[in-house]
Parts: structure tokens; C-alpha cells; sequence
């Protein structure tokens, strides 16, 4: 790892991160694991070193000064089966927290959350990644808020019935009217919306429905580095009246301009090869890896991520900040936010900037706890006014 | 242990109805005869029930509300059998609510329409609070009781439901699953249980999901009950031997059942057991003689479809069927086994015997592709 800032500012960075750690937005080591070795956790132990295989192992989320994490529950869009394929990523989230009751801690709420920063754990909640994983059923959903999920992203890669992904041709034009019921359903229940990887039309049509605050588990800013899983500026403009928080992912291929080009002819080479662009098989990999050797990958760095976080912060303000790794879930990540470990890099970037204490403090943990605190507020009130909603796609969507 | 010798001591103390069962005794005999002497035990018969309430092994009653747009269990609801103020007459104090789906449901849609009807299982209960409680342990069970309200176990589902994933089993458990039929799945068939199957069965355990073998082949029966660490149950089952329907069981497999201290529940359905309450006895009778009193209970199967004897149709008949059993001369102490001791046996001993399996046994990660190729 490149050391990118001095010694001085990287000890303030862990003594901020000591006190409000990282609350990471996204994290897909369940899907890694399935990948791997198929659930088999004592072949990749996190307890131990896994820096071979894994971005994330406990001592690199310890050193990286990480007090919580939403733990990916993906599964592939494009396959069958995701509501089976959620459930098994649920159960490995479970194994996870079970296995290492010194480290990880489950939370469903955000006092769960402050528990654990108070005992030293890391507070392990459940995020899923795509509204596929519910297949058009409001009563899938809400097992799966049973089951502990806390938020949801609408979509994937690929459209879905009733909602738009920002990389795939429009189709409904943002959420559809069973859409939109899903974000009402999302609200009764206190599960987050997440709007990463939607299309700007969904951000909107979210935005205009939701009645709690929404995220941005892994998105960074469109205005910085123009790829449509970022956030446009009239879109994070609406969060200081939402209540939400960006949470800004580190992803070359997202905050990296000359990454962006390098990414699009990457995929394009994977597809050429037979490969779906996220194949992390072996196989794929090498393919990929001979791409890299004959194309020199544009390399981000610590302060391409910053200039995200600058300029969130001059559009939405500093209440609406967060981090979302996405650690995992990218092959490539920026130099010196190689694994888990790097949090304090990042932080150390932004006080030489000169962001106070005080507002690091909100990004690293107040503003995510903050919002998931409050979409518990807004529940609470629903579930006064209204009981679970058994609207389906047909209904509603015709 | 010491819980489970709670429990049994428990019911020695009911002694107290002894005399009144000796009393009644002889009423075996004509028909007109056996119909007075069960009137004249009803006033008994609701006095031990309050005590020793029912614990109902099978009610179809999520899958039938599924189809209502509007229902009150509360008030009372003329549009299925179940129903709150029927419960309570019929003083049963805990109730098993099948989350079986319609054949056909395989794979994916089976899982999430199991997932659904768990969530109107919990929302059935969660509209109820005067009347129900979702209870996931035995001691949940008992605890509802005391609080005069009838406790809900969900379950049983059936094998399909696990879509092949022993992580899905983990996850259907974590929402509250507490039986699975091993049946209707690709390794649970005619020839028993595939190794994957066996796996199924040992993760059962270990989470303390209890098998229910009514409808499953003979050789899978068997086999549960070889490798089966928790005892088992048939939520549906009675006596092959009184009335040849495939789901009922043959004299030596109620032995071998008894010899595994499981349960065989006796479904109260006309095509299974016959068109009367004394049909039913019958078939309690002979499960018991060939099981033994600690391996029988009671099966409403109410909102499932079937039809029911006359006397029984609904939950509130329960008092007339223990006055039957009364004037046969079951002691108290055999009737409260019947009635509420042995569900409440078999779900506390899957209690312990998930507790132990968990020190001892990792989370299985096996697949069926590699046990079973």
C-alpha cells in the first residue's frame, strides 16, 4: 500500500477513526465467499490473513478503523433464483456474525449500532443489492427485513419490473406504480432505500415517495466523474431536504474518468471472450489480467476519492456524507485504498484538506447511524397508520 | 434433563381426575349407551382440558385466510374453520399452522411462497395479540399459555421449501420454521432418504427444526427414525390397520415409531379415520396400545380441505372427543400425554437436542450436488 500522507495527519486519522469509526455502505464479501469456496468459512477464515484471496479480513477491517458495516447480501441479477440465492447469503451473514462473536456484532437498529462502537465490535448489518432478491412480492420483503436486511438497493445492473438501473435502457421511466409501493412498504418497515446503481429517473421517483431518508450505499458524485452509477448534482441537491446520506465508493471505474474509458473497453474485451464483465472466476480473471498486461489500467488514488467527497459536501453539505467501499465487489480498487485497511488514508487525505474533526466525525459515523435511526422514526409512525401491504405487480402495474 | 422431569411430573399431579375416569369406565358398550355416558362426561372432559389443554399439530388455516380479502379471527369468521372464540371452546392451547403449498410448487417459487406464508403467518398473529402468540420454543409454548393465549408454531412445511439449500433451512428456521415434512423432495422419495437427505435431517437437528413423516415413503420413516437425534413426528397419521389410507400407519411401523419415543398425531378427518368421534377413539386407542401413551397426540388438520367427522368439524369439538376418551377409561394422566404433554415433550427435547448439536457441529455447507451427484 502507498503511503500518500504524512505520518502526522495519518495518526489524527486513527485517532478520529478510534473514536467514530468507518460506517461502511458496502461491503460484498458474502458474494466472494460463495464465489471462493462456496461457504466453506473455515477455508477462507477471516480471522485469519486473507490478503491473498480477500479484500476484507478482521484485522484489516480493525486496523482500517471500521465500526460498521452493511454486509452485501447480492446476488446475480441475470441468473434464476435470486430470492434461494438471498436466503443462503443471509445465512452466511449469520455464520459470519456467529463465528466471530468478539469482532462482529449483529444490528438491526441504529442503538444496536452505537452498542457496538460502545463494546468495541464491529456492528454487522445486511444490506441487499437489487430488487430482484424479492421477486415482486411485498411479503418476500418483508422476510427478509425479518431475516435482518436493512436496506435495500432497487436495483442492479439490470432493469427490473417495476424499477429502472442506471445501466440499462429505460423502460418503466424510474419506478413503476408497484415501484413506488415498494419504497412505501421499505418506509412502513424502517428498511433503507438504497439508491445506488438506479438511473437518475428512479433516484427522483424514490425520492418523491420516500417519507424516510434514503442512501447511496456505493455511488460517488456525476459531476466529478461523469459514469451513470454516480450521483447527478440535482439529486444530491434533495438531500439535505430527504434527510439522506451519499455514501461515496471508492470504485476506479466510477471516480476515475480515464477509469471509466479503461473499464468500458475491459467489459468489452470480457464479453468478446464469452466472459459476463463480472465473472470472478479464475478463468475470467485471467482474462482479464491479460487485458491489464497489454492496456496499463489508469491508476486512482486517495485524492480522486477526496475530490468526490469535496464536492458532495458543496452540494449536499456535510450532513449527508458517507463512505461504501464496495470492498469485494471490485477488482480494482484505488492506490492506497487497496483493502479494508485503507479508511485512515482517506481520512488523513481530508484533514490536510482541511475538514474539521468534527465533520469527519459525521462522515465516518454520525450521518449513516443518523439515517438509520430515522427510518426506524418513520416506521414506527407508518405502522400507526397502515398495516403491511399485499399489493402485487399485477395489481398495480397491469 | 431436569426440564423434561418438570414436565412429566407435571402431569402425575393431575391424579386428581383419576377416580372420576374410573367411575366412567365400563361405557363400551351400545351406541345410544356410549353417546350418554360422553355427555355426561363433557363437564370432565372441559375440566381437564383446561388444565391440559390441546396442542394441535396441523391447521391449514394460512393457506385458506391466503384467499380472503377481509376475516376477523377475533370476532369469530364463519368463512373458515378457525377461529378464536372455536379455539377456546375447544380450549386448545397451541396450534401448528402449515405453511404446505399447493403441488407444483417447486424451486424458487416454492421458497418464496413459503417466505410469504410465513409472513402471514406473522401477521395473522400480529392482528391477533388478544388471542395469539408466535411461540418458537417450547418454553415460548408455555409461556403463551400462561398468558391465556394460543401459542402459534409455524410449520409444518414441506421439503420442497428448502429448494435443495441447507442455507435456506437455516434461514426459514431464523424466521421461525419449526417442522418440515420430508416429503415432495428429490431426496426424500420412495426409496428414503438420499445422503444429502441424511444431511437434511442432521441440520434439522442441529437447528432444532423437528421432522414430520406423515406422507413421506415408509423407507424414509425408518431412516429418520435411525438417524434422527430429536424425536420425530407424523403431524397426520393414524392406524393403517383400522383404515387403509396411504398417509396412515402400519402396525409395526407405530411400533417402531413408539420405540423412538416419537409422535404419531392423529389427524380428525373422516377419509383417514372415519365418519365419527368413536372412529377417531378408535384409532387413539389402537395408536396408543401399539406406540405406547407418550407417542400419541391430537390433529385437528381444520382448514386443510378435508372433511371431518360429525362432532368434530370444527376446533371446539376437542371436548367431545375426551369425553369419549374418558368414558373408554383413559386416565387423566394418558389424556393429558395426549392432549398437550407430548408435542410439548417433543418440541423441549429438539429444545436440548439443538442446543447440544450447536457446540459440537459447524453450520453444514454441504450441497445436494455433492452428496448426492
Amino acid at each position: 500500500m502507498t503511503q500518500v500522507t504524512d505520518i502526522p495527519s495519518l495518526d489524527a486519522a486513527r485517532a478520529l477513526l478510534a473514536e467514530f469509526p468507518v460506517v461502511d455502505g458496502h461491503n460484498d464479501l458474502p458474494w466472494a465467499l460463495r464465489e471462493q469456496v462456496r461457504y466453506d468459512l473455515d477455508a477462507r477464515d477471516i480471522a485469519a490473513d486473507q490478503s491473498a484471496h480477500l479484500h476484507t479480513d478482521l484485522a484489516r477491517l480493525r486496523a482500517g478503523g471500521v465500526g460498521a458495516q452493511y454486509w452485501s447480501v447480492y446476488v446475480r441479477s441475470d441468473l434464476p433464483g435470486a430470492v434461494t440465492a438471498t436466503l443462503e447469503q443471509i445465512d452466511c451473514v449469520r455464520q459470519l456474525i456467529e463465528r466471530h462473536p468478539a469482532d462482529l456484532r449483529a444490528a438491526l437498529t441504529a442503538a444496536d449500532m452505537e452498542a457496538a462502537r460502545a463494546e468495541g465490535r464491529i456492528a454487522s448489518l445486511m444490506g441487499a443489492e437489487g430488487g430482484h432478491s424479492i421477486d415482486n412480492s411485498l411479503a418476500t420483503l418483508r422476510g427478509l427485513y425479518e431475516l435482518g436486511v436493512r436496506y435495500m438497493t432497487l436495483t442492479h445492473n439490470d432493469n427490473i419490473a417495476w424499477a429502472d438501473s442506471a445501466t440499462d435502457e429505460p423502460a418503466v421511466g424510474g419506478l413503476s406504480p408497484f415501484g413506488h409501493e415498494v419504497v412505501r412498504e421499505m418506509n412502513r418497515l424502517g428498511m433503507l432505500v438504497d439508491l445506488s446503481h438506479v438511473a437518475a429517473t428512479t433516484m427522483r421517483a424514490a425520492l418523491d415517495t420516500s417519507t424516510a431518508p434514503v442512501i447511496f450505499s456505493h455511488s460517488s458524485a456525476r459531476a466529478v466523474c461523469d459514469h451513470p452509477r454516480n450521483i447527478p448534482d440535482d439529486v444530491l441537491e434533495r438531500l439535505p431536504a430527504n434527510g439522506g446520506v451519499a455514501m461515496v465508493t471508492f470504485v476506479p471505474k466510477f471516480v476515475l474518468q480515464a477509469a471509466v474509458d479503461w473499464s468500458a473497453a475491459a467489459e468489452e474485451n470480457m464479453r468478446a471472450n464469452g466472459f459476463h464483465p463480472l465473472d470472478s472466476t479464475a478463468e475470467a480473471m485471467k482474462v482479464h489480467h491479460a487485458f491489464e498486461e497489454s492496456h496499463p489500467r489508469p491508476v486512482a488514488t486517495v485524492p480522486t476519492v477526496a475530490d468526490h467527497l469535496d464536492h458532495i459536501r458543496e452540494v449536499a453539505g456535510v450532513d449527508h456524507l458517507g463512505i461504501g467501499g464496495d470492498y469485494d465487489g471490485t477488482p480494482f480498487t484505488p492506490d492506497g485504498l487497496g483493502d479494508v485497511s485503507g479508511y485512515p488514508n482517506l481520512i488523513a487525505e481530508l484533514l490536510d484538506r482541511g475538514w474539521s474533526k468534527a465533520d469527519l466525525a459525521k462522515v465516518t459515523w454520525q450521518n449513516s447511524v443518523r439515517v438509520l435511526g430515522a427510518a426506524e422514526d418513520v416506521a414506527r409512525e407508518e405502522q400507526s397508520r397502515r398495516g403491511p401491504s399485499n399489493a402485487t405487480l399485477e395489481q398495480l402495474d397491469g | 434433563m431436569a426440564d423434561l422431569q418438570d414436565e412429566l411430573h407435571t402431569t402425575a399431579e393431575v391424579g386428581a381426575f383419576e377416580p372420576l375416569v374410573v367411575e366412567a369406565g365400563a361405557g363400551d358398550g351400545h351406541a345410544d349407551e356410549a353417546d350418554a355416558a360422553g355427555a355426561d362426561l363433557l363437564p370432565r372432559a372441559h375440566a381437564l382440558l383446561a388444565a391440559h389443554p390441546v396442542a394441535d399439530g396441523y391447521s391449514g388455516l394460512p393457506w385458506a385466510l391466503r384467499h380472503l380479502s377481509w376475516y376477523d379471527l377475533e370476532i369469530g369468521e364463519s368463512a373458515v374453520d378457525t377461529d378464536l372464540p372455536r379455539l377456546r371452546e375447544g380450549h386448545v392451547g397451541a396450534l401448528f399452522w402449515s405453511l404446505h403449498l399447493p403441488e407444483g410448487l417447486v424451486g424458487e417459487r416454492a421458497v418464496g411462497a413459503t417466505l410469504e406464508q410465513l409472513d402471514l403467518v406473522r401477521t395473522v398473529v400480529e392482528a391477533h395479540p388478544e388471542g395469539l402468540r408466535m411461540a418458537h420454543s417450547a418454553a415460548q409454548v408455555t409461556d403463551a399459555r400462561n398468558c391465556g393465549r394460543v401459542a402459534v408454531l409455524p410449520g409444518p412445511a414441506g421439503a420442497a421449501a428448502l429448494d435443495d439449500s441447507l442455507g435456506i433451512l437455516r434461514s426459514l428456521r431464523a424466521l421461525g420454521l419449526r417442522v418440515l415434512t420430508l416429503s415432495g423432495a428429490s431426496w426424500a422419495g420412495v426409496n428414503g432418504l438420499t445422503r444429502f437427505g441424511e444431511e437434511v435431517v442432521r441440520e434439522m437437528n442441529r437447528v432444532g427444526v423437528v421432522a414430520d413423516l406423515s406422507g413421506a415413503s415408509d423407507a424414509t420413516l425408518r431412516r429418520a427414525l435411525t438417524i434422527s437425534k430429536a424425536p420425530v413426528l407424523c403431524t397426520r397419521s393414524a392406524a393403517r390397520a383400522l383404515r387403509p389410507h396411504p398417509a396412515n400407519l402400519p402396525d409395526d411401523l407405530l411400533a417402531e415409531l413408539g420405540a423412538a419415543k416419537g409422535l404419531c398425531l392423529v389427524p380428525l378427518t373422516a377419509e383417514q379415520t372415519g365418519p365419527s368421534v368413536r372412529d377417531v377413539a378408535d384409532h387413539l386407542d389402537h395408536v396408543r396400545d401399539l406406540a405406547g401413551p407418550e407417542c400419541v397426540g391430537l390433529s385437528g388438520t381444520y382448514d386443510s380441505g378435508a372433511a371431518h367427522p360429525r362432532g368434530l368439524a370444527d376446533a371446539s369439538g376437542y371436548p367431545r372427543l375426551v369425553a369419549e376418551l374418558l368414558g373408554r377409561g383413559w386416565s387423566a394422566a394418558d389424556l393429558a400425554l395426549l392432549t398437550w404433554g407430548n408435542v410439548q415433550r417433543v418440541l423441549r427435547t429438539a429444545d436440548f437436542t439443538a442446543r447440544a448439536a450447536q457446540v459440537r457441529r459447524e453450520p453444514s455447507t454441504a450441497s445436494i450436488a455433492e452428496l448426492d451427484g
